[in-house]
């Protein structure tokens, strides 16, 4: 799950996280723009959108107010922005936050993250003194220049690791303090935390020679969220659309694409290789929909009003593969919502595996306008092809 | 002959008094496994499915003879489900279990890692299966029929559509295994591909993989330099955008990387017959053992 940048910024504080003071405003809360100016105690602030994407300075969604009258002015402007670039998709996300921070002046910008190293199964420590740019981008312009430690399953960064860290950012005295010690702070959160990713990008020293994490990115791992209770509250449903909310509540995997034909298929690899074949055969997937294993009558219901909520569906592939999953259930569901619905596009059906002789004699016997396929070539066809009709 | 496990192998469930865990041992013995007791902490001395049921799978292995176990225990406490297993040193020790946290993870790897005892199939994973001999795991029983194609997948369903397949063109299974589709499991691809190679009954080696991580280009350079048997495969995400997490922990396209095009590259770089569309991972696999006699 990803956080916004104050909550993380407010975790990360917990843990002695060097952070510029900063407040936030919410969209619900206009009236309270003064209040924060004054809690901020500064005349300038950076203001900031506070959405789950990247590339907010680009998109215009951070500006810097030299007095209280602009900072006042510009956020206002910037609640309730929607930011639309690459990483949002095209319906882009609404900033119904602005983070207000006291600005640094910066003398160097660095990069410093926890993420997990796969391959070697352990947690591991990036840094490099090329900040303010993305990481790919680092790797792929200064790649000497990324520093990897490891770090212990306690969340300890040992300390001749630290020192190399040190060197190898060029931190002199206070500063090599202040950044070896930020490093295990980091390193302590990422654990703690149940973090899959925290970056902190950029990392700046100031001209008075001080550390401070000027942005901070955290995403905690979905699974463990059920131990992360504070972390589980962060969760904020207005940075994803109306169908991915649907979906999560009722534990579907939900991705929307721009095509048309909409698709609901039993595991992740299947899902993917169905949207994959579709567009083989010339047709374009409107989503990705995992309805998972074990899945109930009422899960496909809701997976087939979260397909037909979206207006570009023209036409739905059902394709599973039953294994946890029984035919009979999935047909049943079918039914139920179809039925329910009144469905208004060719629904394409194909299944195979745990009771599929129960499953197709339902559908047969509902009486249902079902076309119905023998493979997955033959589904993925026939779908395409009630489009070109 | 066949991989990992045969008509002899002895199977306990961890977790065998749950729903899952009761549903899916019923269904392998069903299938003809041998499966001889379950462990669930608190039922220890009790029965079901006419097999004893333990507290702790050392007091299991005390008693009986035990080459493998299932393990079916919620997430949150699976982990320590594996390492138990590893603990009480059960050879092979397979987790159908999604959604453990990759934290915990991080523990289990390591210990498999140095374990001279045990190796962990998953977790995430439909399991493995011998057809005709012993089914460990939740894929459908009557799909599979005793033949020559290795399988080895990241995922559970697709793997299933590439068994039907290979059924249906009566090449039939030598064993089938799912590696899980978590960035974190116990035995990879190359782990697999070897005990393929290595395996008489095995005539050519099916391998489906999927965007994210980078196992299925470990597995081209292995393949290029180790395997003499015929390799076809499959890779899922063709039409997958990035940044997106495609269900799968481990399945997300990130900074360019993962992506299947590169995939795809990388294996017929080493020779693996790659099929077009999932619909045709049957006839790949059949194309490459033709061409290989």
């Amino acid at each position: 799950m990803n956080i916004h940048e104050f909550q993380a910024k407010q975790l990360l504080q917990d843990y002695g996280v060097p952070i510029p003071r900063f407040t936030t405003i919410s969209h619900h809360h206009r009236g309270d723009i003064k209040r924060a100016i004054a809690d901020l105690g500064s005349s300038e602030a950076v203001v900031k959108i506070q959405v789950h994407a990247g590339g907010r300075g680009k998109a215009g969604g951070v500006k810097f107010a030299k007095n209280p009258k602009e900072i006042e002015e510009v956020a206002s402007s910037l609640l309730g922005m929607k930011m639309v670039n690459n990483q949002t998709g095209p319906e882009g996300v609404v900033a119904n936050t602005v983070m207000l921070s006291v600005p640094v002046d910066i003398a160097k910008e660095y990069y410093i993250s926890v993420v997990i190293d796969r391959d070697h199964a352990i947690p591991i420590l990036l840094a490099s003194p090329e900040g303010g740019m993305e990481i790919e981008e680092i790797a792929h312009k200064f790649p000497e220049k990324i520093l990897k430690i490891p770090i212990t399953m306690d969340g300890r960064v040992r300390s001749y690791h630290l020192v190399q860290l040190a060197k190898f950012m060029g931190w002199k005295d206070e500063a090599a303090k202040e950044g070896m010690k930020l490093a295990s702070r980091l390193a302590k959160a990422f654990m703690k935390l149940d973090a899959s990713l925290i970056e902190i990008n950029p990392l700046v020293l100031d001209k008075g020679g001080k550390l401070w994490a000027l942005d901070a990115k955290i995403s905690v791992d979905d699974n463990a969220l059920y131990r992360q209770p504070e972390v589980a509250a962060m969760y904020d449903p207005s940075q994803y659309s109306a169908s991915e909310v649907a979906a999560k509540e009722f534990d579907l995997a939900y991705i929307a694409l721009d095509g048309n034909i909409g698709c609901m298929v039993n595991g992740a690899g299947l899902a993917m290789a169905t949207m994959d074949i579709i567009k083989h055969f010339g047709g374009k997937p409107a989503n990705f929909l995992d309805v998972g294993g074990g899945a109930s009558k009422e899960k496909v219901a809701e997976g087939f009003r979260i397909i037909l909520s979206d207006p570009k569906v023209q036409a739905i592939f059902v394709n599973i593969f039953g294994g946890i999953m029984n035919c009979a259930t999935l047909a049943e569901g079918i039914i139920a919502a179809v039925r329910d619905m009144s469905l208004q596009v060719p629904l394409v059906v194909r299944m195979e595996g745990t009771n599929v002789d129960e499953g197709k004699r339902l559908l047969r016997e509902s009486g249902l306008a079902v076309i119905t396929a023998d493979s997955l070539s033959d589904g993925a066809k026939k779908a395409v092809a009630t489009l070109k009709k | 002959m066949s991989i990992l496990i045969n008509k002899k192998t002895k199977v306990i469930t961890q977790g065998i008094t749950g729903k899952f865990g009761h549903f899916h041992t019923e269904q392998c013995l069903a299938y003809g496994s041998s499966f001889v007791g379950g462990v669930t902490p608190g039922k220890g001395g009790q029965e079901t499915l006419n097999l004893p049921v333990f507290d702790t799978v050392h007091e299991a292995k005390k008693v009986l003879e035990i080459d493998a176990t299932v393990i079916f225990v919620p997430a949150p406490f699976a982990a320590d489900a594996i390492l138990e297993a590893e603990d009480a040193k059960i050879p092979l020790i397979v987790c159908i279990t999604e959604g453990i946290p990759i934290k915990d993870m991080l523990e289990v790897s390591r210990v498999m890692r140095e374990s001279k005892t045990s190796r962990l199939i998953g977790p995430n994973c439909p399991g493995v299966i011998t057809p005709g001999e012993c089914k460990i795991g939740i894929m459908p029983g009557y799909i599979h029929k005793k033949g020559s194609i290795g399988i080895v997948s990241r995922s559970g369903t697709l793997t299933y559509e590439a068994v039907w397949q290979t059924t249906q063109l009566g090449l039939g299974q030598s064993s089938c295994v799912g590696i899980g589709g978590d960035p974190l499991n116990g035995t990879n691809f190359i782990d697999v591909l070897e005990l393929f190679q290595n395996d008489p009954q095995t005539e050519a080696i099916l391998l489906i993989g999927e965007i994210g991580g980078n196992a299925e280009e470990e597995a081209a350079s292995w393949i290029k330099k180790h395997c003499t048997k015929p390799v076809a495969g499959f890779v899922a995400g063709l039409t997958a955008p990035p940044g997106r997490r495609m269900g799968h922990a481990g399945a997300i396209i990130s900074g360019g990387k993962g992506t299947a095009t590169e995939k795809i590259r990388e294996l017929k770089k080493a020779g693996v017959h790659i099929a077009d569309t999932p619909a045709d991972m049957g006839l790949a696999v059949q194309k490459a053992l033709q061409q290989s006699r």
